[in-house]
Order: structure tokens, then sequence, then C-alpha cells
């Protein structure tokens, strides 16, 4: 356990954010979350933390992708090749880690490129994977997204939308598994997002600093006491970190068993058309938030009120904002749309 | 290359969306139509529709990641076989290697303009001739591209959407029920695509006979003299330029016919081929028909109402415009009510008495109106820029001049290649010398921030000037709202400059602020012109690599001089010739009216070393009239 991360157990308050990151752990193919929110708001203590609550995953050993044994319809060339050749694949069970990109990353070391080394070595070309590859089964994490540069962001849009990272550069052609859960935080004083890259994140969130007196000196409090003795704290705080781990990990167990009966699945368009959202991307992941929803409470039957609690984090992005307004989201108008279905 | 972890949205389980599925099945049935372009905003399954056509066409769509360096498009050479050889051998690339499957641009406006129309042509003509790095060669070129646009995020130019033979529109207004089975259906196919392909497994078969049937009928299917004047008509009314429209009318119409199993073809399917054919052409929005407008009604009828509580013009940033049409935008027709370029019609309407003519602009910062005469193709300001600090795309490589920083390892090995066999290699694989070497030339997209300096004093009021100068601002506006530009409005009259707008991606709100602009007043031009150059100069330092550029509109007769007793005019024109704003274009547009036209605004444009336009001149349409008529 790496004990230099603030414990994810331990954050004051935040409860949109929590959610809407452990709603994507539950369930990765809801398509990652986008937490908006002033500097200091532990936007980024938030998602590292996350590293020692993510459950564990079976992956091939040895493979440079992580493929998952159990979906070939998902693996890399050479896990294909394993499998329709009747190999047997070893699997491993490994944590799921947080992969970072930074801002500064470069295509090459994005997407990944030509091995030179090995290019030199045997006159023989071959691909060297970068981060995209390294983030298959495991939550890509991109601090400041809204800063990162525009072709870097298309390369992300388009694993993002398919899955799979296409590479197409320096005399090198390959293609590999590239499903991630994309976790990106941002400042908006420092500019807004594209709308397309706003668009693929599955949920949203707007943080906002605390107020009360009380829960500030909670927060300060908590943070000096782990500045001061991080190994301690975090010791302090491990039942509750293992508790919601087995929770999540419990809840992936049963979302396969979880349906959205079709009065939610009413609600839920009656909510996506009463907020005037174009698309179906809104709905699909509405219904999969809702259904992570109710698997992290133990159910196997989404209702309307996990509907109500995951519509704002799925709605809020995706609402057209008025230039120089801020849109907070209606309530009462979810109320009434939900009223209505 | 086996594609990895897709398996695509089975065609027939895709609900709704009948003109993006139409123009899909055309281009399947027909040969002859060779490039397909699906718009519209995000989450409305074009992509999954795209794909979807990949197993109809053989095999799964091959992809063209909008990263795509260009020799891996278009070929170039393969060092291993090079290296071989001792001589170069070229290799295909993407566009060669459809054989029979459909080709497939995602995101197609992310893509450079340049590559993205190279490779339009490549399969317009079939073939894809390979001249690089000392290989000739020639190869064929997938026949069939679906492309992909969002125009919410920026938008293909009026040109390159012409060349793309069918384009539909992939909203279509779903009811509740559609929503829930669309919803459904989306949920199914990402947690277990299999089962999915199994339920729809006979509607997908009943789709590739219906195709196969089709390709059998389409050489005897025919077309009369009276429906092809039709066609012709048709396109004409949308007055499209050139005669793809009416030759994609001709494909398409005969591609519906033996799509429904007949030989002839019928008026209905010359109607239908032109809702995809003729949409996204010039200036030409159709409407939706009545059936798909029923099931809207209710979802118009809520827009209404929102609109009344007064939420008009702003929106998000960058809501999404058609390809620069005036009144209708071609984005803003089938997609139903609910749409940000419907509003800016809308909006654009209602102006319209405030507001003189608008028209699409020619490519003002690109050179002179004589250069700019068609569309607005070219070296302008939004071309991909060279980038010199080694980031961006890596797009091709050259011969460094001098030392090589970011040194291009492929193509390096490819140049050494060929003398392999001559070098001794000393124990390497590959023996590189220094005459080898190449570096990469990456690109950036460029931003581009344009400040509108507007001219609003009383001298522009008489007869009704200042309503064409609004009208040309907000034609420049619109332009810059497809290209995603920041736009900014700085207004002068009676003593003083104003920043109206700080430099902003929401060119709506410039919009608006330009429609509510006052007139009246004097003209204090010289305090206009040194206010934006001090402006721009703490501007561009604080977006390096940001292009600039200011665009004065005025009669050029100045009144108010800075300094107390000075020739107003005359000062105007020593300070523009004394401005030195470090990378800041200028564009100055003459808004003096026919015989009334003072030449100072000429002079300011030669002092500021920059384009003069009279206001008429911008007008793209009119402009390529003249020039035509002078041709003719």
């Amino acid at each position: 356990m790496d004990n230099t991360l603030f414990p994810f157990a331990a954050i004051v308050g935040q409860d949109d954010m929590k959610k809407a990151l452990l709603l994507n752990i539950v369930d990765p193919g809801i398509g990652g979350a986008l937490v908006r929110g002033e500097k200091g708001t532990a936007k980024s203590t938030a998602v590292r933390s996350l590293a020692q609550i993510l459950p564990d995953r079976r992956r091939a050993a040895g493979c440079a992708f992580g493929c998952d044994p159990s979906r070939p319809d998902r693996a890399c060339p050479a896990c294909a090749e394993a499998i329709s050749s009747g190999r047997a694949i070893q699997a491993e069970e490994a944590r799921m880690r947080v992969v970072e990109l930074p801002l500064s990353a470069t295509e090459d070391r994005v997407a990944g490129t030509l091995d030179i080394e090995h290019v030199l070595k045997t006159g023989e070309k071959r691909f060297e994977p970068g981060v995209l590859a390294q983030a298959n089964g495991n939550l890509l994490y991109v601090d400041e997204v809204n800063l990162l540069n525009d072709h870097i962001v298309d390369l992300l849009l388009d694993s993002a939308a398919m899955g799979v990272n296409y590479v197409e550069r320096e005399g090198v052609s390959f293609a590999h598994p590239s499903r991630f859960v994309l976790v990106g935080t941002m400042n908006p004083e420092e500019g807004e997002l594209r709308p397309q890259l706003l668009d693929r994140f599955g949920l949203s969130v707007d943080v906002k600093g605390d107020r009360g007196a009380e829960r500030r000196m909670e927060v300060v409090r908590r943070r000096i006491a782990f500045d001061s003795d991080p190994e301690a704290y975090t010791e302090a705080w491990r039942a509750e970190t293992d508790a919601l781990r087995a929770r999540v990990s419990a809840a992936r167990g049963i979302l396969p068993k979880v349906s959205a009966p079709d009065p939610v699945l009413r609600a839920i368009v009656a909510v996506t058309s009463g907020f005037g959202i174009d698309g179906h991307r809104a709905d699909v992941t509405m219904m999969k938030a809702a259904k992570a929803c109710a698997a992290l409470d133990g159910r196997t039957e989404a209702t309307r009120e996990d509907v109500a609690s995951v519509a704002a984090l799925v709605l809020s992005h995706r609402m057209r904002r008025r230039p120089f307004e801020e849109e907070a989201f209606d309530r009462e108008e979810l109320e009434r749309c939900l009223q209505s279905a | 290359m086996p594609p990895v972890g897709v398996t695509e949205f089975p065609f027939a389980a895709v609900r709704g969306m009948d003109d993006a599925k139409r123009a899909i099945l055309c281009a399947l049935a027909n040969r002859r139509i060779r490039t397909v372009l699906i718009r519209g905003g995000p989450g409305t399954a074009k992509t999954a529709l795209a794909r979807a056509a990949g197993p109809l066409s053989g095999g799964s769509v091959v992809n063209i990641p909008p990263g795509a360096s260009e020799d891996m498009i278009f070929g170039g050479i393969d060092a291993e076989a090079t290296m071989r050889e001792g001589r170069p051998v070229p290799q295909a690339g993407l566009l060669s290697r459809a054989d029979g499957r459909a080709l497939c641009i995602d995101d197609a406006n992310l893509m450079d303009r340049r590559v993205l129309a190279s490779i339009l042509d490549c399969v317009a003509r079939g073939k894809v001739s390979l001249e690089r790095e000392g290989a000739s060669a020639e190869y064929p070129c997938g026949s069939l591209l679906i492309a992909t646009v969002n125009p919410c995020d920026s938008d293909l130019s009026p040109h390159l959407l012409d060349r793309f033979d069918l384009c539909a529109y992939s909203g279509w207004g779903p009811g509740e029920e559609d929503r829930m089975e669309i919803a459904k259906r989306g949920a199914l196919h990402r947690d277990d695509p299999a089962a999915l392909a199994e339920l729809f497994a006979a509607e997908q078969a009943g789709v590739g006979e219906r195709l196969e049937a089709s390709r059998r009928i389409l050489p005897l299917t025919v077309m009369s003299d009276g429906l092809m004047e039709v066609a012709a008509e048709l396109s004409a009314k949308v007055s499209a330029d050139g005669f793809r429209g009416d030759i994609a009318m001709v494909n398409a119409s005969l591609a519906i016919a033996a799509l429904n199993g007949r030989d002839e073809v019928l008026r209905k399917d010359v109607e239908e081929a032109a809702r995809i054919c003729l949409a996204h052409r010039r200036g030409y929005a159709p409407e939706p028909p009545a059936q798909q407008r029923d099931e809207q009604g209710r979802e118009e009828d809520r827009e209404e109402d929102r609109e009344d509580e007064g939420d008009r013009g702003g929106r998000d940033d960058d809501g999404g415009d058609g390809g620069g049409e005036p009144e209708r935008p071609p984005g803003s027709g089938p997609e139903g009510g609910r749409d940000d370029m419907e509003d800016i019609a809308r909006a654009m309407e209602d102006m319209v008495f405030e507001i003189g003519e608008q028209f699409r602009v020619v490519d003002y910062l690109g050179g002179g109106p004589r250069k700019a005469s068609k569309a607005s193709g070219g070296k302008g300001r939004r071309d991909m820029a060279e980038s010199s600090d080694a980031v961006g795309r890596y797009a091709r490589s050259r011969i460094p001049d001098g030392r090589a920083r970011d040194i291009a390892f492929d193509a390096t090995i490819r140049a050494a290649a060929p003398h392999q066999r001559r070098r001794g290699r000393a124990g390497m694989a590959v023996s590189v010398e220094k005459s080898d070497l190449r570096e990469k030339v990456r690109e950036k997209r460029r931003g581009c921030t344009i400040l509108f300096l507007v001219d609003a004093s009383g001298s522009l009021g008489v007869r009704r000037r200042m309503a064409a100068v609004k009208g040309a601002v907000l034609s420049m506006l619109r332009d810059s709202y497809v290209k995603r530009d920041r736009v900014g409005l700085m207004a002068f009259r009676r003593d003083s400059a104003e920043l109206v707008l700080p430099p902003t991606r929401s060119v709506e709100y410039g919009y608006r602020m330009m429609g509510e602009l006052p007139t009246g007043g004097k003209t204090p031009l010289g305090a206009a012109l040194v206010r934006a150059s001090e402006y721009m100069t703490s501007y561009s330092r604080s977006h390096p690599g940001e292009a600039c550029c200011a665009v004065l509109i005025t009669d050029g007769r100045a009144n108010v001089p800075l300094k107390d007793g000075a020739d107003a005019n005359e000062e105007a024109v020593r300070l523009a010739g004394s401005i030195s704003v470090p990378g800041l274009r200028w564009v100055v547009v003459d808004a003096g009216a026919g015989r009334m036209r003072f030449d100072n605004a000429e002079r300011l444009a030669m002092e500021l070393e920059g384009a003069y336009f009279r206001l008429e001149d911008l007008n793209a349409d009119r402009l390529a009239e003249s020039v035509r008529s002078a041709i003719m």
C-alpha cells in the first residue's frame, strides 16, 4: 500500500465526487468522470487515493496490455492469437491501477511508437506500448485535462470511443485494446473543455470548497494529522478503507445481476428529454450509473431513487450553458420529470 | 492487422436514423457512390453506424485515426524490405488496405484539411499515387469512405462538404419508446455485444440479402429523362456549385430504386435522394418529412416553452453551426427542434431589421480579395501550424537544416535502408550516416484570435450604413464560429474605444453584443488604434502560438484627434504607420459607401501593412459572381 496517499475514506464531504468515482469503478462502462472545481478542493487527492480501494482484476500474465483472459473479443493481437490457437493464457490477479497521463506527454509516449532500440539491434520493426497500453483495464487520470494539447485529446477521444488504440505512425501499424476509466480534473477558471471531450465523460461533478467552519476545521485537522505521520494515519483509517474496498468489490460482483425495469428506464428517458439532452449517450450512461448505484447498495434492481441520485452527475455537463452564466442543476425540474414519467 | 476488441453494433439494430442508413446502403449498393458523411451532435450513434457498415462491406472498416502520419495513410517506404533489397521498396498505406471494405474516418473535422482533401481525392479516383522518399508507385485505394463530423466541435468547410457524395444527419427526433429501446440496445452492446448480435442476427441477414439483390438489379435500373431533369432542377434550386450534387442525385436515385427491388427510378426515389445529396451543399436544408415532424411535435413544443422563458442566442461556447450559410445553416434542418444551429438561425432572423445583409464571407484573413475568390481554401489562419518546440502531431519528416534535434527515426532508417548492403555495419543491424538523418515536422492546430475593431460613430449612421457594417461583422463572426476562432469586439465612438467583448470562443455572445451595439457620436480613430494595439500586444504575449488578427471596420473619417488641434485623419494614418505589434495581422474593411468613399481607410491599410477590403467585397458569393462575369 502506498502510504503517501491520503486515505480516500478520510476525505471530508465531497459526496458527489466520491460517488462519481466509485460508480465508475463498479462499472467502468459508465465512461469515466470529470471533476471540475476550484483549486484546493481535494480533486487530485481523491482521484489518486482511489488506488487504495481499487479492486483486483484478472489479467493475462506478462501481457503488455494486461488483457482480460475472459474477454477474447477484447484481447491484444498476441493474446488473441494465443486464444485462437488454443494455448492457455496464464492469468493473474492484479490490482487496478491509477495511470497518470502527464500534460507534457508527447504523442508517441501516449499512443506508443516504434521501438527504436529493437530496430537498431535487429533491423525489425516492433511496437513499443505507450500510456494507452498501460491504461487498458485501469483508470487513466488526466490532471488539468482542459489544458491538454488538442492532438493528445484527439488520441484520447479515439481510444475512449472505441476501446481500441489504433497506431498508424512511424512505420508501425498496430492496434491494441485500450479500455480505461477516464478521470479528468480541471479548474474551469483556466478555460473550458472542448465539447467533444466533455461529452465523452460519463459523469461530471462540480466540487466547491466547503464553506462551513466546522467542516473546514475537520479538513485541516485531518490533513495535518496525515502530513505529520502518513503511515500511522493510513493505518488508523485501515478499517474504513478496507470496508470501502470490499463494498466496491462486492458491487462489481453483483452488477451483472442488477436489472433496470421498464418504469425505471422510462423515468430515465423522461429526465433526459425533459432536460433537452441530445443524443443517446446520456440515456445509456444514466441507466448504467443507476444500476451501479443499486449494486453499491447491495441491491439487484435499480430504482427511481437511484436515477434521482445519479441524474445530476450524468446531466450537468451535458446541459447547454449560457455564456458567462453558471447554470446550476435544477433539482426541482428533475423532480418534475420523474413525476411525469 | 486484425481488429481488436471491436464488435460492431449490428446495422440492423440501429434504430431510426433513416437518412444515415439510407446513405450508407446507397453507397454499398452503388459503387459509384464513394464518400458518405454523417454529421450530428455527440452521442447520436454516428460512429456506431459508420462502423456497422463494415460487416456489410466484407469485414471491419479500415479505421484512419485522425493522428495518423501521412506516410501511414498514403504509403511510404518499407524499411525492412528496402534493407534486404538494397533499393527503395514502396509500401502501401492504409488507404490501400481496404480490399473491398469501407474506410472510416471518425471526427473528420479534427483531421488536417489538406490530408482530408487528399484522401477524398484518392477515394474518388480509386487509386493512390505515391511519390515519396525516392519511391514511385501506384496502389488501388479503398472505394468507399464513411466519415463522421460533430459540428459542435468545428465543421468542415463548404468546399470539403461538397466533396462528399452523400451526407446525412444523425439526429432524427426519437420519441420516448425509441429512446428507451436505444438505451437498452446501447447498454447491451457495451456489456455483451455477442448477445446483441444474436438478437438481431435474422434482421442483419435480411439487410445483407437486400443489398445483394440491389447490386444485381442496379445495372438494369433506369432513370427517365424526366426524372433526370427533376434531379437537375432540385440541384439548381439549392444553387449548388458544380455538378457533384447532380451526379450524386442520379447515383443515389438509382441505388434507392434498386434497394427497393425496382429496376425503374420513381419520383419518390429522387425526393429521398435529395435529402442525402443536397442538404450539405450550399444553402439548403430540407424540411423534415411529415411523419418525423409528428414525432417531433411534442419536443418542439417544449422547446418553444423554454425559448419563451427568455433563453435566446447564448449557449455553450461551442455549439454547432453548419457550413457557413447565412439564413439556414445546413445543420438546421432535419435534426429536430432542439438544436443550437436552429436557435442561431432563429435569432438571426429576429435581428434582420437592425442588421444588414449577411453573407458567406471570403477568406478575408488568407490574403487579398482577388486571390480568395473561391471558398476558403489555401493557407489561411486555420491551417495546422508547424510547431518548433517538439510538441504536436508528427506529420512528416524532412532533411534537417543543420543539427537535427527531433529525430524522425523511422524516416532516418528508411533513408539509410537502401545503403545497408554497401555499408559495413560493425555489429549493428543498421548503419546510419549523418546524411540519413531526418527530423520530424510536427504540426499543432493553431488557435486564432480575431479582434473586431468597429467604428460605431455617427458618420456610419448615415444612410443606414451601420446596418451593413453589422451584417458584415456578423457574417465574419459566423465564419469564426465554424472555425472555432476566438473573437473579441472593440467599438469606438464619441471620444474613446471600448472593449465590448474580450476574446472568447463564445461567438454567439459576440453576436448578441454586436446586435446591441449603439451608434452615434464622433470618430476617435487614433485612440482606437492605440487601444487595440496595446491590448493585442499584451494579449499575444499571454497567448503564445496563437495567431492574432485585428479587423478594423471603418469609413476612415476620423474627427477626434488624440492631440488637441491635430488633424485627426493625418494623425490616424501616422499612428497606423508607427504601430507594430509582433505577429499581429491587420485587415481593414472600408465601410464607406459607394461614391462617398474616402481614401483614408485604404491608406490606413497600407500603413498597417494589412489587407484592404471594401465591405462589399467580403461577400463571397457576390465576389464569385463578379469574377465569373469578368471572365465570361
